[in-house]
């Protein structure tokens, strides 16, 4: 039995000018999973969500959404399919209710009592009534949400949908996405925080400038993730690293310190180590999971704030 | 047609086109009494000789000067921001994600536009003619060949002047629209419209150009003339209705094929 597939592209490609954004991507997500592309800014997963909904045409390959093309049956394609691209936006000066009741009419329309209904779910039905000029960015992100709810899709498109929040944003969005991919929901999630997709997704794609770094699993990916790293202080560093023993590596730190790498079990014996020797143990943090270092190994992605106030 | 009304809807919501409504219909109060007030009334524009005496003749007076800038700067309003303001909002992904093709609304914004463009016509026509008759009377018009025409013959002739405004307000709509659409900029959309008419005037004052002079889009303003002369005569009004006709094609054909060929890539 073949699986139905939700999204189905086939060596897409895009380029801006001399800028190849999007090159001979392939992927595919089956009906009722939760696929995340991840990939650091400027990866080409907006580009390719963009293919996707049509607002940008792609050079070379083909997008099948639901099983239907654009070629075939044009804006149709989009029957069953919402979501959005970077942050939502709306019109200012319009309501968060109006908004909603206008572009439910580009719809078509949908049932009496729906624009309520997934107010109610992104918690937004008090805040209806008020001009989204005066949205926080937050409720713009969370209408994008009802927005989307409102077609009663089968596949959910969101597109980076915890950036700029804050933590407590984040919070809420992660568990209101989980809460649709628990519907039955097909999600396509794009992002650029692999916890994000570590803890929602099935699938991923990573996408390294506009190319696929990784394909697979979120197990697969865990099986390929190298020893998790961490950030050592002690009161006599340089006696700290010829304690070490493999497998763990110890190297010094640029900014201070000691970058301690290796299986947790022989890094804990190696913490234990050193404060049996005597040293002062001053500091031992975590600096990334072992899924976000092979993010960053597979991407070439630099460590920026982002990641460090996401982890 | 749900397209329509998602964007009349939101043109009702918008204070800029509720202020170019309310102008167009306030506006030629206050104008009607300070050009009847006039010690001297301006002799040197068409109908001005009379427009203190006569109500017929200011309706005309104001219609003559509206036609150089106010009626392009009116449509403009509305037709320059009617697509730029999508991307100023960075909407166009928002509602190009719905059910609804950029055929479906280019059109239905082309058609918000255009109504827009002939109710501030309608609206302005009718406030400044019945201002006029109300301010300084409805006395029989002197036409252009010197005939007087009865008030009521009179009061038909200046509403059917009014309405040969209509082409070339319209040609200035839809010029609106394929700068909203190719500078993606409100300003602009609203702005260039009324510059390159006053280009377009100033071109059409200058000696030899007459062919030129015929294409342009501001010289079937000037149309209504042959409806105040004895006898009449359409021969501009025709020609007018052809060069607006033509101005209208050759813009909204651009303004579409640029839409559709358009990477929405911002917002």
């Amino acid at each position: 039995m073949t699986r139905e597939l939700a999204v189905e592209a086939h060596g897409v490609t895009k380029n801006y000018g001399q800028l190849r954004a999007v090159d001979n991507l392939s992927l595919q997500v089956a009906a009722g999973e939760v696929y995340g592309v991840l990939g650091p800014n400027g990866a080409g997963k907006t580009t390719f969500l963009r293919m996707l909904f049509g607002l940008i045409r792609p050079d070379a390959g083909t997008i099948r959404i639901l099983g239907r093309t654009w070629a075939e049956v044009g804006v149709r394609v989009l029957d069953g399919v919402a979501g959005f691209v970077e942050s939502p936006r709306f019109y200012p000066y319009l309501t968060g209710r109006q908004n909603l009741e206008g572009l439910s009419l580009l719809d078509g329309g949908h049932p009496r009592g729906r624009i309520g209904e997934v107010l109610e779910i992104v918690d937004l039905a008090d805040r209806a009534g008020d001009r989204v000029g005066g949205y926080s960015f937050g409720m713009r992100q969370r209408l994008g949400v009802a927005a989307s709810l409102i077609r009663d899709p089968r596949l959910l498109v969101l597109d980076e949908p915890a950036n700029g929040l804050d933590p407590a944003g984040i919070r809420d969005m992660r568990a209101l996405v989980k809460r649709l991919a628990d519907s039955g929901l097909t999600v396509l999630l794009s992002s650029h925080h692999m916890d994000e997709v570590e803890e929602i997704c099935d699938n991923v794609t990573i996408l390294r400038q506009g190319t696929v770094a990784f394909h697979g699993t979120i197990r697969d990916l865990r099986g390929m993730a190298p020893d998790p790293g961490y950030q050592l202080a002690t009161s006599d560093d340089r006696r700290a690293a010829e304690l070490a023993q493999a497998p763990v590596t110890v190297k010094a730190d640029p900014e201070g310190g000691l970058a301690v790498s290796g299986p947790r079990a022989d890094v804990v014996t190696y913490v234990q180590t050193v404060v049996g020797a005597g040293l002062e143990l001053l500091e031992f943090v975590p600096t990334e999971t072992p899924l976000e270092a092979l993010f960053f190994m597979l991407t070439g992605a630099t460590r920026g704030p982002e990641q460090v106030s996401a982890s | 047609m749900t397209a329509v009304r998602w964007e009349l809807r939101k043109l009702r919501a918008q204070w800029r086109a509720r202020a170019v409504l309310l102008a167009a219909l306030l506006g030629p109060i206050p104008i009607a009494f300070i050009l009847h007030g006039q010690s001297r009334p301006p002799k040197d524009s068409l109908f001005g000789r009379f427009a203190t005496e006569n109500g017929f003749a200011l309706s005309l007076l104001i219609l003559g000067f509206a036609a150089q800038w106010a009626l392009p700067l009116l449509t403009a309003i509305v037709a320059g921001d009617i697509f730029a303001s999508e991307d100023q909002h960075g909407t166009w992904k928002t509602v190009l994600t719905r059910s609804t093709s950029r055929s479906g609304l280019f059109w239905a914004k082309v058609l918000v536009a255009c109504s827009f463009a002939v109710l501030v016509v309608a609206v302005l026509a009718a406030s400044t003619t019945t201002a006029a008759l109300l301010v300084v009377g409805h006395q029989p018009l002197i036409g252009l060949s010197g005939q007087t025409i009865d008030p009521h013959s009179a009061l038909r002739l200046v509403a059917a002047s009014w309405a040969t405004t209509l082409p070339p307000v319209l040609g200035f709509t839809c010029l609106a629209v394929l700068l909203s659409v190719w500078s993606r900029n409100p300003a602009v959309g609203i702005a260039a419209p009324v510059v390159l008419g006053l280009v377009m005037q100033l071109v059409g004052a200058l000696g030899g150009l007459d062919p030129a002079r015929q294409g342009l889009l501001t010289t079937p303003f000037d149309a209504w003339h042959g409806l105040l002369a004895s006898p009449h005569f359409t021969g501009p009004l025709t020609q007018g209705l052809v060069v607006c006709a033509v101005w209208g094609v050759v813009t909204l054909a651009a303004a579409y094929v640029l839409l559709r060929r358009r990477d929405i890539t911002g917002g």
